[in-house]
């Protein structure tokens, strides 16, 4: 396992210095500082500092431009998760290698782990620069808990590593990555509470919320980075996010092998 | 005669090359209705009462009806970015040289290709906000009578933009850039979301530059303040102004692109 380990992650640094994903990295980057600059337009502009009193009640904060740029930072955060690894098979196929790989004996978990910490690399400079960003336009910096932080991202990406596993399996159903995650990260902005707290929701949307590590990893976030909270009072959040991930991956990684199959049937003949 | 052959070939073309796969229905509804219901709800986390600092620039209770018109302009000119889009591939497919070998008028094809495309792009989305209006009880607020002549402004103003970054598009391969420019500062430069009075002066500056900005003015006031071609003469005239330096523009543009083609010979590779 070890071994297909440190192989698709030298590989992917290969592939990342020679051909850096400038495209993908910007993307994700300006996805987050458009929501921060959305946010800190309608705040100080439109609106006037003027909150209504349901925000604070359903937020739990008062401090709207930290909400809303932690949204921003984790949305774009769990976009290019989800990206990296959901993206990984259907990328070697694409690229006429998928054939190489499942000729190999290598572990697939090895593969899937390779990749995911070698995009991490990436993620973290993204998410690095966000916060910058964020800071020049509000973001509450003082007082962080920085070692909860951590414990809440190493959940959500757990977690969203095991969406991201069904996600590809779609992608390699329908041999599509536009439409396919684009539809989720559109659905994730409306549902998540990245913008504004899902309990404005009605009841009959809200529930899909539920279903994604997004919606608990941005609220436990929220708790610990803007209000200071331990690790014990986010405890239920961190549950949640690890019950999804253990429905996520069996889920994930069934349909992964079939699909594998599927796609080398009707493609390799 | 050409006119119309050149348009009903590229109309063809567009719905053979889009419509072959279903999922092409997410980009046409689904997404741009998630974005309309998200963007209502962010405003949620506001003061919406009477007393809202928002009532400056706009009624309170017209928010859906303002974002609804914000979008459907939107959906207009976004789509056109997305077919523009569609350029490298054309040209990486080597169908960009195949047409540029028949005597065609250039200019033509470049604005038939935004034409071709936009109905097909737009009548789901459209569909989507009558079926809203009547669903909210806001069709009597609408006058109707305005409705074509809006419908007519917003489409004409799209073309002239398709066609101009189709025109862009003969220079560069790289379109992924066009996504990342125009995707959401268009949303909210432009007025989509929040009205462009309430931006400071630099925020103002950048509305400018999107012609949609000027179409959404119009649009609005047509359709939900009613008001008559007479009031709306200057806004009329600057838009018109706007159109018509981007067409002399693109004119301008693709006589530079095609000899620079045909100078360096890179019209498929690069």
């Amino acid at each position: 396992m070890w071994l297909a380990f440190s192989a698709t992650f030298q590989r992917n640094y290969l592939v990342m210095k020679r051909a850096f994903p400038w495209s993908f990295f910007l993307g994700h980057i300006l996805s987050g500082f458009y929501i921060i600059i959305f946010a800190y337009l309608t705040y100080f502009y439109v609106f006037k500092k003027d909150l209504s009193v349901s925000f604070s009640t359903y937020a739990g904060t008062d401090d709207y431009l930290s909400y809303v740029i932690l949204g921003g930072l984790l949305y774009s955060f769990s976009v290019s998760l989800l990206m990296i690894a959901s993206r990984a098979i259907i990328t070697e196929l694409r690229e006429g290698t998928l054939e190489a790989l499942l000729l190999t004996p290598s572990s697939r978990k090895g593969y899937f782990l390779g990749y995911v910490a070698q995009g991490l690399t990436r993620v973290g400079i993204e998410f690095a620069v966000i916060t910058v960003t964020g800071y020049f336009f509000g973001l509450h910096l003082q007082n962080i808990n920085w070692l909860s932080v951590i414990i809440v991202l190493f959940v959500l990406i757990v977690s969203t590593f095991s969406q991201a596993l069904v996600l590809g399996s779609f992608m390699l159903y329908f041999r599509d990555t536009y439409i396919t995650q684009n539809t989720l990260f559109v659905l994730m902005g409306l549902v998540c509470s990245i913008t504004f707290p899902a309990h404005f929701l009605p009841e009959a949307v809200r529930w899909i919320g539920t279903i994604m590590p997004l919606t608990y990893g941005v609220d436990a976030l929220r708790l610990v980075w803007i209000e200071g909270k331990s690790l014990s009072d986010i405890l239920p959040y961190l549950w949640k996010m690890i019950i999804l991930g253990i429905i996520y991956f069996p889920i994930g990684t069934f349909f992964i092998k079939r699909m594998e199959k599927y796609v080398l049937e009707k493609h390799f003949g | 005669m050409k006119l119309l052959s050149i348009l009903v070939a590229e109309t063809i073309k567009s719905h053979q090359h889009n419509f072959h796969n279903k999922l092409i229905y997410f980009s046409l509804l689904i997404w741009p209705a998630l974005l309309f219901v998200t963007s209502y709800y962010s405003f949620k986390p506001f003061n919406l009462s009477d007393s809202s600092p928002l009532s400056a620039y706009m009624d309170v209770d017209q928010i859906t009806m303002f974002l609804l018109t914000g979008y459907l302009g939107y959906i207009f000119f976004w789509s056109l970015v997305q077919s523009a889009w569609g350029m490298s591939y054309e040209r990486q497919a080597g169908t960009l040289e195949l047409i540029f070998l028949t005597p065609v008028s250039r200019i033509v094809v470049m604005f038939s290709r935004a034409a071709g495309n936009l109905l097909e792009a737009v009548w789901l989305f459209t569909g989507f906000t009558l079926f809203v209006l009547v669903v909210t009880g806001n069709a009597g607020d609408i006058h109707w009578w305005n409705v074509p002549l809006g419908l007519g402004l917003l489409s004409v103003s799209a073309i002239v933009w398709g066609g101009f970054l189709n025109i862009v598009f003969l220079f560069s391969r790289d379109a992924g850039i066009l996504f990342t420019i125009f995707e959401e500062p268009m949303q909210f430069f432009s007025g989509v979301r929040i009205p462009v009075l309430a931006f400071p002066l630099w925020g103002k500056m950048i509305a400018l530059i999107f012609p949609l900005t000027y179409v959404l003015e119009i649009f609005r006031d047509l359709v939900l303040n009613g008001k008559g071609l007479v009031e709306l003469a200057e806004q009329f005239i600057v838009l018109f102004g706007v159109l018509a330096f981007l067409a002399i523009v693109s004119a301008f543009l693709l006589k530079k692109a095609e000899t620079h083609a045909k100078e360096t010979g890179n019209m498929v590779l690069f």
